[in-house]
């Protein structure tokens, strides 16, 4: 019964927030693309590219401008998120030009690009770092301490040395809900991703607004993908994103395809992701541990699915001429 | 007009590879190397070896059975990306069945291993289909997820279960030896009279013609017998082929069992055709290739036996690339990748541009409209 105490402690929630990160930027990344009727499977593979250029970026940083690293040492890694964030907007454009242009089976263009990451991240590391699989280590952002809620000793291990890109990921979700529930943009992506048609009629058009919501999904998977690299691991390790990219997809479905319910499935896959890190013991052997958040996921899917509804016209391509 | 369309249909996927390395030759240049050099090193080393043609052969095999498992499901609209993980699972069952049974026949023990393969694998996916025929969980996650999960089970079986006492205490990680009986016959006798020696040769093995055979019957049993024609109606429109009294359930879950039946074997060419034991580190991500065969292949099983064969070569010249041009082999990955992208565009302006000939060709006068029809599909 020991272990039952070890799955409740302070502690593993802290761990938990933090590995909810990854999944759940790239959830709120899923959940743009698809509300405007995108489905982007290319997510795990825009966010090897953010775990690469998250990497790279950060390093590139510090060794170009060693004495502007030292004065301000949050600058490096936010050259990582940055450069982390380009990558996902390049492949978020393949993967709109592919799919709404072209209008290419979505899957499949996902699929190769999920491809295209793996071959170019070894690639481009083999060249850079002379090996193929883990850069050089990098610094991460200066840790925050919560204002108030620091003084709170039963909360401390949850509001100290927090990282500044869970703080920006918590604010993203408020930003994304109220852009999708108030704004005009929010409003008109829904509507592309509804019903195209109508959307097209009024005016509103369908290609610029579904390539905006794939370009923001690339963009916020890039950064969960720099956030892996350069918050967690301090280093880019070949497979480090171990298929979250494809659990965001998940968290967004169960998450009834808007932000905050995003935030809350995430933190399901976190807590279980935590589980899976942290050295928890179980009666199992450690390689079913590692796998408990891809076994969360197929019992969320067949669970709750059904009670979601996803957008009306999500993974149909648009055609403007009549046919 | 039918002609130029038949030599347009021929030269799609041609015009696509070609643009797969256009795409590739910008990162080879970027990276300061000529691309035609490097180009040229893998079609000599690919094209003037003996040692390189039958490792191509070599290559080509499971592609051959990871592109026909992956064309089955896309036949019905579903998405096998689980192959990967259904071959995982069956190269373990047909290793268990190699190590654990003695004595038995050949004739006996070595179909006992592919059927094994292909019942566990089968078993592996009846979590997905189920899933979303009873659920409707989206396979594509669900069978991604699977692939994670088998590759976890692998390592555990091998690791902690399975593992042959005679290697621990050396890094090796593996079963034991499977049964000669159970071993795939090689090729390497029946080309020895042809003047053909060598380890690459002696590594070809039956499953090669097997799954040339299993192509050929799948072609057949696709374009001929009933069920065909049912797995036609349902991808076609499966609202009339329901209404048809088609069950597309259940046409989808059968084809979704053979795919993954075929994705069993997909292992067996390197672990009972080659090795003779299942290790931690056996060949993987022949499922992804899989789904790339089946695209260029447009998930016709006969265009799958060119498709893995382009791959096949590929996959060899990345060895040549890396050891004779000083470029990564990843360049090969990249490019592969960039073919699939290239493929799928190229597949699709075609049809656009088919579809607008036979409207322009239906507002002309009465003459052209046989033509219409006979491009019609």
């Amino acid at each position: 019964m020991e272990y039952m105490t070890s799955l409740f402690s302070v502690a593993l929630l802290a761990s938990a927030i933090r590995v909810t990160m990854p999944i759940l930027l790239a959830s709120l990344g899923a959940v743009h693309a698809e509300r405007g009727g995108v489905v982007n499977i290319g997510l795990e593979g825009i966010m090897i590219m953010g775990t690469f250029f998250g990497a790279v970026g950060a390093y590139a940083f510090d060794t170009r401008f060693p004495s502007l690293a030292q004065t301000w040492p949050n600058l490096a890694p936010l050259a990582g998120v940055l450069a982390a964030v380009a990558a996902g907007l390049l492949f978020g454009l393949i993967h709109a030009l592919v799919t709404i242009t072209f209008r290419v089976d979505q899957i499949i263009s996902g699929v190769a690009l999920n491809l295209l990451a793996g071959g170019l991240a070894r690639f481009l590391n083999i060249l850079l770092f002379e090996k193929a699989t883990q850069s050089p280590g990098v610094r991460g952002f200066t840790p925050i301490d919560i204002p108030l809620l620091r003084d709170l000793p039963a909360l401390r291990p949850l509001v100290t040395g927090v990282s500044p890109m869970i703080i920006t990921g918590v604010v993203l979700v408020a930003v994304s809900q109220w852009v999708l529930r108030r704004t005009r943009f929010g409003l008109r992506l829904r509507a592309v991703g509804e019903y195209p048609l109508a959307a097209d009629t009024l005016g509103v058009n369908v290609y610029h607004l579904r390539y905006a919501g794939v370009l923001l999904s690339g963009a916020l998977a890039g950064m969960a993908g720099a956030y892996l690299a350069i918050e967690q691991a301090r280093l880019y390790f070949e497979g480090m994103t171990q298929g979250r990219g494809f659990i965001a997809l998940a968290a967004m479905i169960f998450g009834n395809w808007w932000p905050v319910g995003a935030l809350g499935a995430s933190a399901l896959f976190g807590y279980f992701d935590a589980l899976s890190l942290r050295v928890v013991r179980l009666p199992v052997p450690y390689q079913f541990i590692n796998v408990l958040p891809h076994i969360v996921t197929i019992l969320v899917l067949a669970g709750f699915v059904r009670r979601a509804r996803m957008p009306a016209a999500d993974g149909v391509p648009y055609t403007k001429e009549e046919e | 007009m039918k002609h130029r369309l038949l030599v347009l249909q021929m030269a799609t996927p041609v015009l696509a590879i070609l643009f797969g390395m256009l795409s590739a030759s910008v990162i080879i240049l970027a990276i300061g190397r000529n691309p035609l050099d490097v180009y040229a090193v893998m079609v000599r080393f690919n094209l003037t070896r003996t040692d390189s043609l039958f490792s191509i052969l070599f290559k080509t095999t499971p592609l051959i059975f990871a592109g026909l498992a992956v064309a089955l499901s896309f036949r019905v609209s579903l998405f096998n990306i689980g192959v990967e993980g259904q071959y995982y699972i069956g190269a373990f069952c047909a290793a268990l069945v190699g190590f654990s049974l003695r004595g038995l026949p050949a004739v006996l023990h070595l179909p006992l291993a592919l059927l094994a393969a292909a019942g566990g694998a089968m078993v592996w996916a009846l979590v997905p289909i189920v899933l979303k025929l009873r659920r409707g969980a989206h396979e594509v996650i669900t069978t991604i997820m699977m692939n994670y999960i088998a590759s976890a089970l692998l390592l555990y079986l091998i690791n902690d279960v399975f593992r042959d006492p005679t290697q621990i205490g050396t890094p090796r990680v593996r079963t034991p030896l499977v049964a000669a009986a159970a071993r795939v016959p090689s090729l390497g006798p029946l080309l020895a009279p042809l003047g053909l020696h060598g380890s690459d040769v002696e590594k070809l093995n039956l499953l090669l013609p097997v799954g040339i055979v299993i192509a050929v019957v799948l072609a057949y049993f696709l374009s001929r017998t009933r069920f065909g024609y049912e797995v036609r109606a349902v991808a076609f429109n499966p609202l009339a082929a329901e209404a048809a009294g088609i069950p597309n359930a259940r046409v989808q879950f059968g084809m979704f069992m053979l795919s993954a039946g075929i994705a069993g074997l997909v292992g067996l060419n390197d672990i009972l055709g080659f090795f003779g034991y299942l290790d931690i580190d056996f060949p993987k991500g022949l499922g992804f290739l899989g789904i790339s065969v089946a695209l260029l292949a447009k998930n016709n099983p006969l265009g799958v036996i060119p498709a893995a064969l382009l791959f096949g070569f590929l996959d060899r010249g990345a060895a040549g690339v890396q050891f004779f041009a000083r470029v990564p082999k990843e360049i090969i990955v990249i490019l592969q990748a960039l073919i699939i992208l290239a493929i799928v565009v190229a597949y699709e302006l075609l049809t656009r541009y088919v579809r607008t000939q036979r409207k322009r060709e239906a507002e002309l006068p009465v003459t052209a409209t046989p033509a219409a029809e006979a491009t019609g599909r």
